[in-house]
């Protein structure tokens, strides 16, 4: 044989070698999955940001999108704008965030389960109705809370406006909130505390294992939760809308609006070409997260051997905890879910006098318990939030596993594909969707599934987060210890990894389930009439100025979610 | 005996004949066709659901045939109707929206040419060429709280917003974001005259009005209580006014609009059934079900119930096309948001 018959021999080999190893068949096959699911989509869109032409229509090849989004000087004062925002708003998430799984999982404060479970309330209330709410709260002309420190303080005016730059990040940051929480308390739980006693058996204050020993090694689990939550800030609109604007306050997305998804006829080539910065954006993060927790032994806490989490007594400050605590989560859950009941028993809102209590009504209840509709959409949104969610971790956990835990080659690109459509607006992605699916050969358009496509493809990233920062901390002992008795990659990954993962998987499937609940923006352009999920029926409740019954069905679904919530955390809790 | 008969029977038929039919119920064969397609037709519509819901169910009763509706926003409505028309998968068999996206959609083609029975029903000036009779008008105009701006204190003209004492009491939607908007502020010299529109724009911008994303939201702020002065759509006067909220609307005399258009894809699935709603939707029963909602109709006689709404003048506003409005929103950037 020659020295050329030999290269094609070798590279035969290699390919069949790589081939008969089932770990990197399943590589091949997550990452076919990724590359379509996003991809497909967004070739549409990133093909519509290089044409002068709406998609469908034939169009020239130009640069000219790019230039009108990027050459603008205005764009970049609102590019910082949103910076601002979007730090403030992530790093406040992330704070809140941080004390509240401290105080429910790693102390002994009572009602920690309570707090657990109300944290994550304010992930089921589309992010409208949450900004709605602090406006009624804080608006400076007649705002609730205003209204009330206004009398009992005998103030001239009401201390706050909420129509300001840090009104708009304090609203964000409670809206970004509960995500964090689920991230970093997912990592606190599956954290083995052998280290923090040992620092403690050292004669280390309880001060200084938190400082020195758990917040380092919650590093990957707090980038994660800063990193989505900052891009998420970074691509809301809802809450700019609403509190931005009054204020005359602009922001990236509001340009955005104006310029390309408010403009008329839509101009979704634009849209195209400025999403691609935000996903630009994106993408740079998810390379600095890789960066900043490439060393996963580092942050491996999870062995062989078993444990409790490490709880510490804090004595005589543990009622001081919970009140901290409660006082947080009257910020997030108790102050909004009181507006929106209030809206919901009122035939129109107001700022309520003694009057207001003869004018209560059950009205709305009644409007949603005699419609068709409302049913119907409640049927088709559990099936798509369970469903979904389950398909989208099963998907979620894979990709972590193929990008933390090996070295194929490549596997960093599978997040970066994750990461693709979720940079894209939620409006222009929803046309990306449509262009891509209404002539699929497989007729999934105007049918249930094109809509859990849709929501698998735009919500895997908090999947992924979620269970990723739970597989950093588990050690390869584990998995070392099942493949020398001879168990192969699945059996591993199904009897070893998945329960090890629980908490993180459960955390990203509460996340998705409450997401996809009430999820509006992906499906707009997807569901057939008849087949309506419940998250257009609420903002088009809104869109028609049914406050009242959008505010009914709002805390009816909170309270279908809150039970799904305890199920699932039951069913992730650790077992001693 | 035999011609008082034959009397009697001419003079039947010529009651019958001569007496006013509802357009439906002379389309019983297209009723029979609609059913052999399915009996049901697909609307995708930016009229809002609570009177459409009302139509189907009549419809349903009194045809026996269906109808399923899709509702957003007309810009959404055209997104989606364009992308499944190019696509070659066109979902819907008729289009509810206002003037703009329609022709817009129409220049495209997808639009076949019906002439409805039911359009008999309407004024010969409000029937486009292109786009049929103009069932409803959507009208623009100035709402406020009167809990707290009493009717004698009310603003009495548009420019009487201008005045120092409403100066920080006036919302209106942002016309650098809001196309409606835009277009209103544009056609102002209709009601104003040119020069005087220009100079009102500009005071007005000076008031510094709060800006909010859309009518909805300026007239829902109105009803809190939030700002006491709104520049939305004057049917929401009564449409919140009903369920309690103190509001009134200021008799401006002229107030302008949009009108709106009900049109059928030539590429339906159920064509027979999209005429039948079609006929069934612009004829007055379907017309009165709207106005009956507080929407502005244009069925002679046929008004919503709210106080003076026969007195208004409506005057329909000039389309823009996409460069007019890029242009205008740049404008009104320097004057509204400086």
């Amino acid at each position: 044989m020659t020295a050329d018959q030999a290269l094609p021999a070798a590279a035969r080999d290699r390919v069949s070698g790589f081939l008969t190893h089932p770990l990197n068949l399943v590589f091949i096959a997550v990452a076919a999955v990724l590359a379509f699911l996003s991809l497909y989509p967004t070739a549409f869109l990133i093909y519509g940001s290089f044409t002068d032409a709406p998609l469908g229509l034939p169009g020239h090849f130009t640069f000219a999108n790019y230039v009108r989004a990027y050459s603008d000087p205005s764009a970049y004062p609102l590019i910082l704008n949103s910076f601002v925002f979007g730090l403030g708003a992530s790093g406040l998430s992330v704070a809140l965030a941080l004390i509240l799984a401290w105080v429910t999982i790693r102390t002994n404060a009572p009602f920690r389960r309570l707090f657990e479970l109300t944290a994550i309330i304010p992930n089921i209330m589309p992010p409208l109705l949450i900004s709605i709410s602090w406006v009624m709260l804080l608006n400076p002309s007649n705002g609730l809370i205003n209204v009330v420190l206004v009398r009992l303080l005998g103030l001239g005016k009401g201390p706050f406006n909420i129509y300001s730059l840090p009104g708009l990040i304090f609203v964000e940051g409670l809206i970004l909130t509960p995500l964090a929480f689920l991230i970093i308390s997912a990592a606190l739980k599956g954290m083995d505390p052998s280290l923090e006693e040992s620092a403690k058996t050292l004669g280390s204050s309880e001060l200084g294992v938190v400082s020195r020993i758990t917040f380092p090694l919650m590093r990957p689990a707090i980038l994660a939760a800063g990193t989505l939550n900052f891009v998420r800030a970074l691509e809301s609109f809802d809450t700019p809308a609403i509190i931005a604007l009054p204020a005359r306050i602009e922001v990236f997305t509001t340009k955005i609006w104006r310029e390309a998804l408010g403009s008329f006829p839509t101009n979704h080539n634009l849209a195209a070409a400025y999403g691609i910065g935000i996903l630009a954006i994106a993408l740079i993060f998810v390379y600095l997260y890789r960066r900043f927790t490439s060393k996963v032994e580092s942050f491996s806490t999870v062995t062989g051997k078993a444990f409790q989490p490490h709880q510490i007594d804090l004595g005589k400050w543990r009622h001081w905890a919970s009140a901290g605590a409660f006082v947080l989560l009257t910020m997030m859950v108790i102050l909004p879910f009181a507006v929106l009941i209030l809206v919901s028993v009122l035939p129109y809102y107001h700022v309520p006098t003694w009057e207001t209590w003869q004018t209560l009504t059950l009205r709305h209840f009644k409007t949603l318990y005699e419609s068709e509709r409302v049913y119907r959409a409640f049927g088709n949104s559990l099936f798509l939030a369970l469903g979904g969610a389950t398909v989208c971790m099963l998907l979620a956990s894979l990709t972590s596993y193929l990008t933390v835990r090996t070295k194929i080659a490549g596997r960093g690109l599978l997040e970066g594909l994750v990461f693709i459509p979720w940079a894209f607006p939620g409006t222009a992605l929803a046309l990306g969707l449509l262009w891509a699916y209404v002539d699929f050969p497989i007729p999934v358009y105007a049918t249930i599934w094109i809509i859990m496509i849709a929501y698998v493809t735009r919500f895997l990233p908090y999947g992924l987060r979620a269970v990723s920062t739970t597989i950093i901390q588990i050690h390869r002992e584990l998995e070392e210890a099942s493949t020398a008795c001879g168990a192969g990659f699945f059996a591993t990954f199904r009897r070893i990894l998945l329960p090890l993962m629980r908490p993180g998987v459960m955390a990203g499937w509460i996340i998705l389930v409450t997401i996809f609940m009430r999820e509006f923006s992906a499906s707009i352009f997807l569901y057939s009439p008849g087949a309506e999920p419940l998250g257009p029926l609420l903002y088009f409740f809104y869109l028609d100025g049914w406050t009242g019954p959008m505010a009914a069905l709002g805390l009816i679904i909170s309270l279908i979610c809150i039970v799904l919530i305890a199920l699932a955390q039951r069913f992730s809790r650790w077992e001693s | 005996m035999v011609i008082k008969i034959r009397y009697a029977l001419w003079a039947l038929i010529a009651v019958l004949g001569l007496a006013p039919q509802p357009a439906w119920s002379q389309s019983k064969n297209l009723i029979d066709a609609a059913k052999k397609e399915g009996g049901k037709a697909i609307v995708y519509g930016s009229l809002e659901s609570s009177p459409v819901e009302k139509i189907i169910k009549v419809f349903r009763s009194k045809t026996g045939l269906d109808a399923e509706y899709w509702r957003a926003s007309s810009t959404k409505v055209m997104d989606r109707a364009l992308g499944e028309y190019r696509a070659g998968r066109p979902l819907f068999d008729l289009i509810l929206t206002n003037a703009d996206p329609m022709i817009i959609m129409a220049k495209e083609g997808i639009f076949a040419k019906y002439n409805s029975p039911s359009a008999r029903n309407y004024a010969p000036e409000s029937i486009h060429p292109d786009l049929g009779p103009r069932y409803r008008n959507v009208v623009v105009g100035i709402i406020y709280n009167t809990r707290m701006i009493k009717p004698a204190d009310a603003p009495k003209s548009l420019e009487d917003l201008l005045k120092p004492q409403y100066r920080g009491k006036l919302v209106m939607p942002d016309p650098t974001q809001h196309t409606t908007t835009t277009q209103w502020v544009t056609n102002l010299w209709k009601v104003l005259g040119k020069e005087k529109a220009d100079r009102f724009i500009r005071d007005l911008a000076a008031t510094k009005p709060v800006l909010v994303e859309s009518l909805l939201p300026a007239a829902k702020r109105v009803t809190t209580g939030e700002t006491p002065i709104a520049i939305t759509y004057v049917k929401y006067a009564y449409i919140f006014g009903k369920e309690g909220a103190p509001l009134d609307y200021v008799r401006l005399g002229k107030m302008m609009g949009d009108g709106h258009y009900v049109n059928l894809n030539n590429k339906a699935s159920h064509p027979s059934a999209g005429k039948a709603f079609i006929d069934f939707f612009l004829d007055s029963e379907s017309v009165k079900i709207m106005a009956d909602m507080g929407e502005f109709v244009n069925l002679k006689g046929v008004y919503p119930p709210l106080p003076d709404a026969d007195k208004i003048q409506f005057v329909q506003m000039d389309g823009l096309s996409k460069k007019e409005y890029a242009a205008k929103k740049k404008e009104y950037q320097k004057i509204f948001l400086k």
